[in-house]
């Protein structure tokens, strides 16, 4: 059976542009534990929220989010 | 948006929850204990309890009801509190309530077949520990 890994480049974007999840979570309209969660991958976000988070860093949802089918 | 603003509505939302749960615990508890005590009158100390359930439950939300009037309770601050993780987490509470309350109500059936059980006291351990399952499991949910 094909297994799927999700990943997301948050923490190095978020050092690229050098702010915190706290910072990140206002910006986008979440609080910090949802950011939180996401980064360390125990929760999967939304398509709009994955969107939102994309947009922020100015590089495509594929980018900030992967999947890789193993 | 103010990012200290939202933390701190979070963190005030946490600590009613937790404080929720403690009154809870406490008043239903002893409320329900007194059942169990064949007196002729509940004693003293357990309506005392009982008392400070009461008092921690009203306090708690009369501090979270104050400090949501004091922040500036705007839309935008809404949304970003009760965001898609805090929704996620409570369909996730309430799905562990329900199967509580299933789980109870099936041993309560299986024992009701040997024993003769007040259909009062089923009500209440059901409610009390199918509402105390969602509290707990929220307030284990929002540690992140």
């Amino acid at each position: 059976m094909e297994t799927a890994e999700f990943t997301n480049q948050i923490k190095v974007q978020r050092a690229m542009k050098n702010i915190t999840q706290e910072e990140l979570a206002a910006k986008i309209g979440v609080t910090r534990k949802t950011i939180n969660t996401i980064e360390t991958g125990k929760f999967v976000p939304s398509t709009i929220l994955a969107i939102r988070m994309a947009r922020f860093f100015e590089i495509r949802v594929e980018e900030l989010f992967i999947l890789t089918e193993k | 948006m103010e990012t200290s603003l939202i933390e701190k509505l979070d963190k005030s939302r946490y600590d009613f929850m937790k404080w929720c749960t403690i009154g809870w615990t406490i008043w239903f508890g002893t409320y329900i204990l007194t059942d169990f005590i064949h007196y002729p009158e509940v004693p003293g100390f357990i309506t005392w309890i009982r008392l400070i359930g009461w008092f921690i439950l009203i306090v708690s939300t009369i501090r979270f009801l104050k400090l949501k009037r004091e922040l500036n309770w705007d839309n935008k601050m809404k949304e970003a509190l009760d965001d898609e993780l805090h929704l996620h987490n409570r369909i996730k509470s309430f799905q562990i309530g329900y199967f509580v309350v299933i789980g109870l109500t099936l041993i309560f059936f299986v024992l009701a077949l040997y024993t003769a059980i007040p259909a009062l006291m089923i009500t209440k351990l059901t409610l009390y520990f199918g509402v105390l399952a969602v509290l707990i499991s929220k307030l284990i949910f929002n540690r992140a």
